[in-house]
């Protein structure tokens, strides 16, 4: 067990206060309309892996409601991902209907008139019927996209203030070579919550709650401090994103992820630990034993992982502003978007990522942890709706957040500073 | 696959598994429904009988490529992922379903998502 911890996160951060946070803005559509002008048709967006799409004519089309856009991204062939909007020159039929597939050229299916893997209009039928028609005037509108660590970011704002790598390093330069390119198997999956965005958002952005919505699930995997309570180990906050780090319980099948991939004392304490309790758990982590394609060491994570060199670290939760919720385990990792379609309402899109495994066991062993995930986050979805109809009634204006809710109050500090002054994501 | 007409068998090493076939289910979306559509009696039945076979199971289904499994052995591998389904129920909420927990069939699992496993 932790020593009781104090940290006082907030003692660093004198600029984002400590006193109650205003809930307007999770209710107040004029809110919603500047969030929207103002961050999401203005900075990165994450839409997905370059694994998704890994030969030329591999496409995917993101529709993205905050900010009224259709998006397609595609390989090209010399191997780069364009993105552009999915609308035709002609009389702006959509060109894409599919979710996803696979293309040499994109056909408007209203009139066919046809584009190249960079957007490039290139057949128009019937083109001398046209009038001074220039067809390279008349490609797809491009939107910027770029790749951090093999994360597909689009920002519709035609020259970005930032590049992507600006956005990114000032918080997540020393994470960057976490081992994501043999992190290869993925699950997703998605539900329309009825609330706010940055209400979804915040119920993952703090460990406060796991005692209690977790109780009976994936507590026991997170280290305890003397009094009960899981203080994180550390948290930080930078001009738009912020981390939190988190002890695990390595005697817990779940809290000890690396087990599997590392093996020996480990494995077997936990599996010794959970044979009685969860024997389904020990049976899971028998079978997994060395089927993973890779080895993961935590000591070849890079530095900034586990950055406080915690013996029982078990993950660092990033939030990658705006509603990027990015979970790096030292084997495995979360991706989570939190996606305004509305005020009131937020397209979730979780996807969680794997080691490929080799054998039936480490695949029996991997369908046992995504389940087991899944749960937890039907545990966490099941506060969200309850609480955006309570902070509608309108009866408290204000929210209380304690020390270890720091990430919390950073996001809607961040949000606010956005919102209301002039600066530019 | 879930056609109840023509029920999949087991390999012969594991026929006494016969009577649990029902969990014999390819996709996610169809163990998540077949365990919180279950009386908990029936998951705790089918979880024993699977868990005194478990390590048996893997071993034998270990033998054979996850992206060519022949159809008695995808079968048996679709109750071992079912083992797995119902984990939580048996070992966290001692009920089917998640307690409190949002509505499974709001929560959809993306059965196409391009880097899913082959099984």
């Amino acid at each position: 067990m932790n020593k009781v911890i104090k940290l006082h996160l907030h003692d660093r951060y004198p600029e984002l206060g400590k006193g109650p946070v205003p809930v307007e803005p999770y209710i107040s559509a004029p809110y919603f309309d500047k969030e929207q002008a103002k961050i999401f048709k203005k900075t990165w967006l994450h839409v997905g892996r370059v694994e998704e799409i890994p030969k030329a004519g591999d496409y995917f089309v993101k529709d993205l409601e905050a900010c009224e856009a259709s998006i397609i991204v595609v390989r090209d062939k010399a191997g780069c991902i364009n993105a552009m909007h999915n609308v035709c020159s002609h009389r702006m039929n959509q060109i894409v209907y599919e979710k996803r597939g696979q293309a040499r050229k994109f056909f408007c299916k209203f009139h066919g008139w046809a584009y190249d893997l960079e957007g490039k209009l290139t057949g128009v039928p019937e083109e001398e019927s046209f009038f001074d028609l220039d067809k390279c005037d008349h490609g797809l509108t491009r939107v910027a996209c770029d790749v951090w660590q093999g994360f597909i970011f689009i920002n519709l704002d035609p020259n970005p203030a930032l590049s992507l790598a600006e956005f990114m390093q000032p918080m997540f330069r020393d994470i960057e070579g976490y081992p994501f390119d043999k992190i290869t198997t993925g699950f997703q999956w998605s539900t329309v919550v009825n609330c706010n965005w940055k209400l979804a958002l915040d119920a993952f952005q703090e460990a406060y709650h796991v005692a209690y919505v977790h109780g009976r699930s994936i507590a026991d995997a997170i280290d305890t401090a003397a009094d009960g309570a899981m203080p994180p180990l550390d948290a930080l906050c930078g001009e738009f994103h912020r981390r939190l780090s988190i002890a695990g319980n390595p005697k817990s099948v779940y809290g000890n992820p690396n087990a599997v991939t590392a093996g020996g004392a480990a494995a077997q304490q936990a599996i010794a630990d959970s044979a009685t309790a969860k024997p389904i758990a020990a049976a899971a982590l028998r079978a997994g034993l060395g089927s993973a394609t890779h080895q993961f060491r935590k000591e070849d994570l890079p530095k900034g992982m586990n950055w406080t060199g915690h013996d029982n670290w078990l993950f660092d939760i990033n939030v990658v502003f705006p509603d990027f919720y990015l979970s790096l385990r030292p084997n495995y990792f979360q991706a989570y978007n939190f996606r305004p379609l509305s005020q009131g309402k937020t397209l979730l899109e979780a996807r969680v990522y794997y080691p490929e495994m080799k054998t039936a066991g480490g695949r029996f062993y991997l369908e046992y942890m995504k389940v087991a995930l899944r749960d937890v986050l039907l545990e966490d979805l099941s506060t969200l709706e309850r609480t955006q109809s309570a902070v509608q009634t309108g009866v408290k204006k204000e929210m209380l957040l304690q020390d270890f809710e720091l990430l919390v109050r950073h996001g809607a500090h961040v949000v606010d500073r956005i919102v209301n002054e002039e600066t530019k994501a | 696959m879930s056609t109840h007409q023509n029920p999949p068998t087991l390999p012969p090493r594991f026929a006494a598994l016969q009577t649990y076939i029902h969990w014999s289910l390819a996709t996610e979306t169809e163990r998540t429904r077949m365990r919180n559509t279950s009386q908990m009696a029936e998951i705790v039945a089918f979880k024993d009988a699977m868990l005194v076979e478990v390590d048996a199971i893997v071993d034998y289904l270990n033998g054979f490529p996850l992206d060519a499994m022949p159809p008695q052995e995808a079968a048996l591998m679709h109750m071992l992922l079912s083992l797995a389904e119902v984990a939580p129920a048996v070992e966290a909420y001692r009920q089917p379903g998640v307690i409190d927990g949002y509505a499974f069939e709001r929560f959809k699992a993306d059965e196409t998502f391009v880097m899913r496993p082959p099984i």
